[in-house]
């Protein structure tokens, strides 16, 4: 193959290998537990080698600061996998955009496992609210941040905190598989 | 004037009288003849014995200072407190405790892939044993946990659809129940699920089932096939004759006595209305007479139940420096009410791993004994059956 159209078949390959916007930066998340309602979720990036951006979203997770109560307590600190991820999830009790995490053991044994970075959605993205108390798949207001375990992200607004930590990780990752898969790594909760 | 002042504070004594006849009536005097009060913990080291027996890591402790070996260390690995590491038999003769077997060492720092951990790894594998009071310690069986035993012996567990627990898969299992310690065991359920087993509610046995994002659901099952959803949440505790069970919703924020039998909802209070607010309950509390305790955010709340009503009565304070956890799984430890001992754990802090304490309680002098620390993953615990009515057994 002669040298030019070697260049210009990896000038192609590489333009195949990188997503729209052009970014294929290392990308990962930090939860910092401060409260139930109120701790940020932070996506980073890294731009240049050694250089990193962040944008960070509320989140919140559990209903008690206990890493060891199944359901009610929130994420054990530690790094986590990403197990997976959809964009129109429809399961009994999540839906809509998800991050599926590993199963997580906390500090006394107990496993944390079915353990999501979601929103109050449906199955499409959209939101159901057919009351005015508490309907699980629309986002009412701060309450909605509580969990019984899972990291959740704010559906109010347009874009919605859950559509910019979605569409930067796509963006920013270049990653825009969906399904199971494994990224290592993924989640960091300190 | 003085005849007036008189007849004026004729009035006045009667109206305090049945005032405080009715505080008396409502919310009942303590064994001492104190009114219970909201107020903070005073948490002093020194519980030389604790009422009733306990477990922690290899050992099953009578509470007086004496010993047994067990024949594994008893873990809650796939239950967390949403069921009792070690259930006393009706007759006090059994002690049946959940084990696990770790297949591998985990970093729980690091992630699974960083570990060379794939999906479906075994990690594993719970246990249920059965230790008896002359010593005997045999296996129950493998792959399964959380156990409910009841009056009349017949046990309930979760049976998983192989032993071991595997990296990111949920632990499917079914659920069985055995005539006694050597029937044959029959599943009830029709499904394969990740349930967990709570207590029996006279025939009825109260189970959950837990969902993606660990969304927790209240089962009964009437019998084999017969499944029926209470309640979207947890329970706290059982009525001492098992009719009834107080019930936590899936926000944490509100508790509802039901009828077993039914799912009819007798009572419902909001903890955002209730005072001292509280921002959440815990589950896996207990309930003596027309009281029950839960753990609370702020560390104890004990609640009246009247016919159709229910009150928050009392808000125990702990130090959150000293518990940041708060408590777990606490008792009535006396007849009056009075006592309450509940385990507390202590999350890791930099380089001190994470430790557990029991702790006895008096809710009428606002006071607490600790004992002394053990590792968290030792488990310590006290000895429990939750399912009502209570066998007539020793604890």
């Amino acid at each position: 193959m002669n040298p030019r159209k070697l260049v210009g078949t990896l000038v192609v390959a590489a333009a195949l290998a990188l997503p729209a916007s052009g970014s294929a930066y290392y990308t990962y998340f930090i939860f910092t537990r401060q409260s139930n309602l109120a701790s940020p979720l932070t996506m980073t990036w890294e731009q240049i080698p050694g250089h990193y951006s962040t944008a960070s979203w509320r989140a919140g997770s559990g209903v008690s600061t206990d890493a060891c109560w199944i359901g009610h307590g929130w994420l054990p600190t530690g790094w986590y996998d990403l197990h997976g991820h959809w964009d129109y999830y429809d399961s009994a009790a999540i839906k809509g955009r998800v991050f599926q995490l590993q199963d997580k053991e906390c500090w006394n044994g107990t496993w944390r496992t079915q353990l999501f970075v979601h929103t109050e959605e449906t199955a499409s993205e959209g939101q159901y609210c057919p009351t005015p108390s508490n309907s699980p798949f629309c986002w009412e207001g701060d309450s909605d941040y509580y969990s019984a375990g899972s990291i959740k992200l704010s559906r109010a607004g347009n874009p919605s905190d859950i559509g910019l930590a979605h569409s930067g990780w796509h963006g920013k990752s270049g990653d825009y598989r969906h399904g199971y898969f494994t990224i290592a790594g993924w989640l960091y909760v300190q | 004037m003085q005849r007036f002042f008189g007849r004026r504070l004729l009035v006045l004594s009667g109206a305090v009288a049945v005032v405080a006849a009715s505080a008396l009536a409502l919310f009942g005097l303590g064994a001492r003849g104190a009114l219970p009060r909201t107020g903070t913990l005073v948490v002093r080291a020194g519980l030389l014995q604790t009422p009733g027996r306990f477990v922690r890591g290899e050992a099953l402790y009578d509470g007086r200072g004496g010993q047994a070996a067990l024949g594994g260390a008893v873990s809650g690995a796939l239950m967390g407190p949403l069921s009792p590491v070690a259930v006393g038999s009706p007759d006090g003769r059994y002690v049946a405790y959940n084990t696990w077997r770790e297949l591998r060492p985990i970093d729980n720092e690091l992630s699974f892939a960083k570990q060379g951990i794939s999906t479906g790894d075994a990690l594993g594998t719970p246990s249920l044993r059965v230790h008896d009071e002359a010593g005997h310690d045999f296996l129950l069986q493998r792959g399964a946990y959380s156990l409910a035993w009841r009056g009349d012996g017949a046990l309930a567990y979760v049976q998983g659809l192989e032993a071991d627990f595997r990296a990111n898969e949920p632990y499917a299992g079914q659920l069985v129940v055995r005539p006694g310690l050597h029937g044959r065991a029959a599943a009830w359920t029709t499904e394969s699920g990740r349930y967990v087993v709570y207590a029996w509610a006279g025939s009825h046995l109260l189970f959950y089932r837990l969902g993606e994002g660990e969304t927790l659901q209240l089962l009964v099952a009437d019998g084999p096939g017969r499944i029926r959803a209470l309640c979207d949440g947890s329970a706290i505790a059982l009525s001492p004759d098992g009719t009834r069970v107080a019930v936590l919703g899936s926000d944490a924020q509100n508790i509802r006595i039901l009828d077993v039998a039914s799912g009819r909802e007798l009572a419902w209070l909001d903890l955002a209305t209730a005072t001292p607010q509280l921002a959440w309950l815990g589950y896996s509390g207990s309930w003596s007479g027309d009281q029950i305790v839960a753990a609370a955010s702020a560390g104890l709340a004990v609640f009246h139940v009247g016919p159709g009503s229910l009150g928050l009565e009392q808000v125990l304070a702990l130090d959150p420096a000293q518990f940041p956890a708060g408590v777990q799984e606490p008792h009535f430890a006396d007849q009056s009410g009075n006592q309450i001992v509940a385990s507390a754990d202590v999350p890791p802090q930099g380089s001190t791993p994470g430790s557990s304490f029991l702790l006895a309680c008096d809710r009428i002098a606002r006071t607490c004994e600790r004992g002394e620390p053990a590792p968290a993953r030792e488990w310590l615990r006290l000895v429990d059956n939750p399912s009502r009515p209570a066998g007539g057994g020793r604890r």
